[in-house]
């Protein structure tokens, strides 16, 4: 394969919490130890459930949080540590799509005022700025006439355009789809996908696609990576994930999917998990995913299992 | 029998700007120990209908209907007192965020024995009794430490779990469950749709399901309602709607899901436009714009309701003996 865009090397992302003004802060452990890599022009899914620190991975990436562990390098350079003002080329390579477009576009901005931020902020002339506004709008399918309404006009699905439209001003080599269709309703979320799978194939980003929704990551993705409390449990390309997975956890998240068939679902088994997520706050050692495993072991409770390659492509973290 | 039967139900919000007509002229009814499933986009009056028929819209609603009966009897003019009366004993509701709509100021076991003092005039002693039951029942460990607890203090998972308990406490005969998972994970979800489904079987209780997930619909419910536009565009059994529809939004919402065994590469068909605006609905089909069978009449007129089977109603215009035939593309 290429080289890797973006290498992630057992990535950590602790957050303190609580006000304990005597002794120690509890630390809740968001992401612990991730690793994986990102190569050019692929889709790469990260699924799991809330709270498995998907989202702080994709924030992470694009160093909207300073990891405090591990190590993310783009291109052969290291920018874990970089300071604002060092990371600033990078930001313009590196973009992101959010969850909400109702809350993450500014309601006192126009549209054109909101897709030309970016490029304002990295100086690129006024002119050059007003021809590419016009033409991304015209790439997300948007209409000229819309560039001076406000967000509040629009309805979701046209408010995650200008939020692609925004993302892909400077060009990215690389964007995080966070949940991008999660609040759009289901003919919607069909639209923006395909159109971020055609944006994908004229423009050759690479997309992280952060979701919890099962069956579009495995539409969209060329990999996908699970993660469960902060870990990374499995990882595979997609076909080989959906048809061969081996992690008990990947098992109960597949199996929980609703099928859209009938027939289909009356002779698929369920696999129902017994509990909740545990908390990441000071989690006991060994596999996170212990205490809700069907095959759990002794070791299961004592040791981190390590990541290991059991078939080329396919990284599995778990004892059994 | 049918246990609930709604005839020619209208439902409008009167707001600042004129009147959204949220819902526009629906009939349906729901048999006893049936689980009807009622799907569709937000915005298109699934749970405004449900509202509707339990009488808990705000003061701004205005509520039309030839008949709404429920068990035998009229419904439909009931006064709030009254209404008061069939919520929690004989209608049971679970909504979509167990957060909100459960009170965060009271204990659990304030909130899930409030219906059986209220609606069975139990003691204090047997109510407790019959909520370490229920707890036990909807599968919460420990349900004597959950009863002491506030709402804050459980799980997504958990809060619904006793918002089921609080819906089943009287045993109702009709349980309307208002998007009971969109809020909670997969495998959280699996776990409430198994629990519900066991409830299914161990009472005589009929369930209302509303839903945008067709996944959902599809291992939980006999029957099926699609809504778009504050109308019923087609309904009929499980089978008949998910391998035999005939509405084209249907077939829209069928295909804008990722099939389970479909190919990467391949594409997803969307429905192209957005939902119509319920404050000035079109004159005719109000799926008519977004429509790729479009025809002239569609615009113009509301098509009728066609019967392809006792239980199998379709309303589009395509059903009339000289309009084009045309079939499901996948």
């Amino acid at each position: 394969m290429d080289q890797p865009l973006i290498e992630v090397k057992s990535l950590q992302m602790y957050f303190p919490v609580g006000n304990n003004i005597f002794g120690r802060r509890k630390q809740l452990k968001a992401v612990d130890g991730v690793s994986f890599d990102l190569y050019p022009a692929e889709t790469f899914g990260l699924v799991g459930e809330s709270g498995c620190g998907k989202t702080t991975v994709g924030r992470a990436l694009v160093r909207l949080y300073r990891p405090t562990g591990g190590r993310i390098i783009y291109r052969g350079t290291d920018i874990t540590d970089l300071d604002e003002k060092a990371v600033q080329p990078y930001r313009s390579k590196m973009q992101m799509i959010f969850q909400d477009p109702y809350a993450s576009l500014n309601p006192r901005m126009t549209v054109s005022s909101i897709i030309a931020e970016p490029m304002a902020l990295q100086q690129v002339p006024q002119a050059d700025i007003d021809a590419r506004v016009r033409e991304l709008v015209a790439q997300v399918g948007l209409k000229q006439d819309h560039l001076n309404r406000y967000p509040h006009e629009f309805s979701g699905g046209q408010r995650q355009r200008i939020g692609i439209a925004r993302a892909l001003a400077m060009r990215p080599e690389f964007v995080v789809c966070d949940e991008p269709i999660s609040a759009l309703d289901v003919s919607i979320q069909a639209q923006v996908i395909n159109m971020l799978e055609e944006l994908q194939a004229q423009m050759g980003m690479t997309y992280l696609f952060v979701s919890h929704d099962l069956s579009m990551v495995r539409h969209i993705s060329h990999r996908v990576g699970v993660m469960y409390l902060g870990h990374m449990v499995e990882l595979a390309e997609v076909e080989e994930l959906y048809s061969n997975m081996q992690h008990p956890y990947t098992q109960a998240l597949m199996s929980a999917v609703p099928i859209a068939d009938p027939d289909l679902a009356a002779q698929t088994r369920r696999i129902v998990l017994q509990g909740d997520v545990p908390q990441p706050i000071d989690p006991p050692p060994g596999c996170p995913f212990a205490s809700r495993c069907r095959y759990c072991k002794p070791v299961c409770r004592e040791a981190m299992p390590d990541m290991r390659e059991i078939s080329p492509g396919h990284f599995l973290a778990c004892h059994l | 029998m049918n246990l609930l039967e709604v005839k020619n139900l209208n439902t409008s919000f009167h707001i600042g700007v004129g009147t959204v007509q949220a819902v526009r002229g629906i009939s349906f009814h729901v048999a006893q120990g049936e689980s009807l499933g009622i799907v569709g986009e937000s915005g298109s009056g699934k749970s405004v209908t449900m509202l509707s028929v339990t009488g808990l819209l705000p003061y701004n609603a205005e509520i039309s209907s030839d008949s709404i009966t429920f068990d035998g009897r009229e419904i439909s003019g009931l006064s709030k007192k009254e209404m008061r009366k069939l919520h929690g004993s004989e209608i049971g509701m679970i909504f979509q965020d167990p957060m909100t709509s459960l009170n965060p100021l009271f204990t659990v076991e304030n909130q899930l024995t409030e219906p059986l003092k209220i609606h069975r005039h139990m003691d204090k002693a047997s109510a407790r009794e019959k909520a370490l039951a229920l707890l036990r029942q909807v599968d919460i460990p420990n349900p004597e430490a959950r009863l002491k607890q506030y709402p804050h203090e459980l799980s997504g998972g958990l809060r619904q779990r006793v918002m089921i308990a609080i819906a089943i406490a009287c045993a109702p005969k009709l349980i309307i469950a208002d998007e009971p998972t969109t809020a909670l994970d997969v495998t959280i979800q699996a776990q409430i749709l198994e629990l519900l489904q066991g409830l299914k079987r161990d009472s005589r209780a009929s369930i209302i399901m509303i839903t945008h997930d067709m996944g959902v619909i599809a291992s939980m419910c006999s029957r099926i309602l699609v809504m778009y536009g504050g109308t019923i565009c087609e309904q009929g059994d499980v089978r008949e709607i998910f391998y035999g529809a005939r509405h084209p939004y249907t077939w829209g919402l069928l295909n804008s899901i990722p099939k389970v065994h479909q190919k990467r590469g391949e594409k997803l068909v969307p429905i192209h436009g957005t939902p119509p605006d319920m404050l000035q609905p079109p004159a005719g089909c109000p799926f008519a714009p977004r429509c790729r069978y479009c025809m002239p009449v569609c615009r113009a007129y509301m098509p009728p309701e066609t019967a392809l089977s006792e239980t199998h109603r379709v309303a589009c215009h395509l059903m009339h003996p000289k309009a084009p035939k045309v079939t499901r593309e996948d």
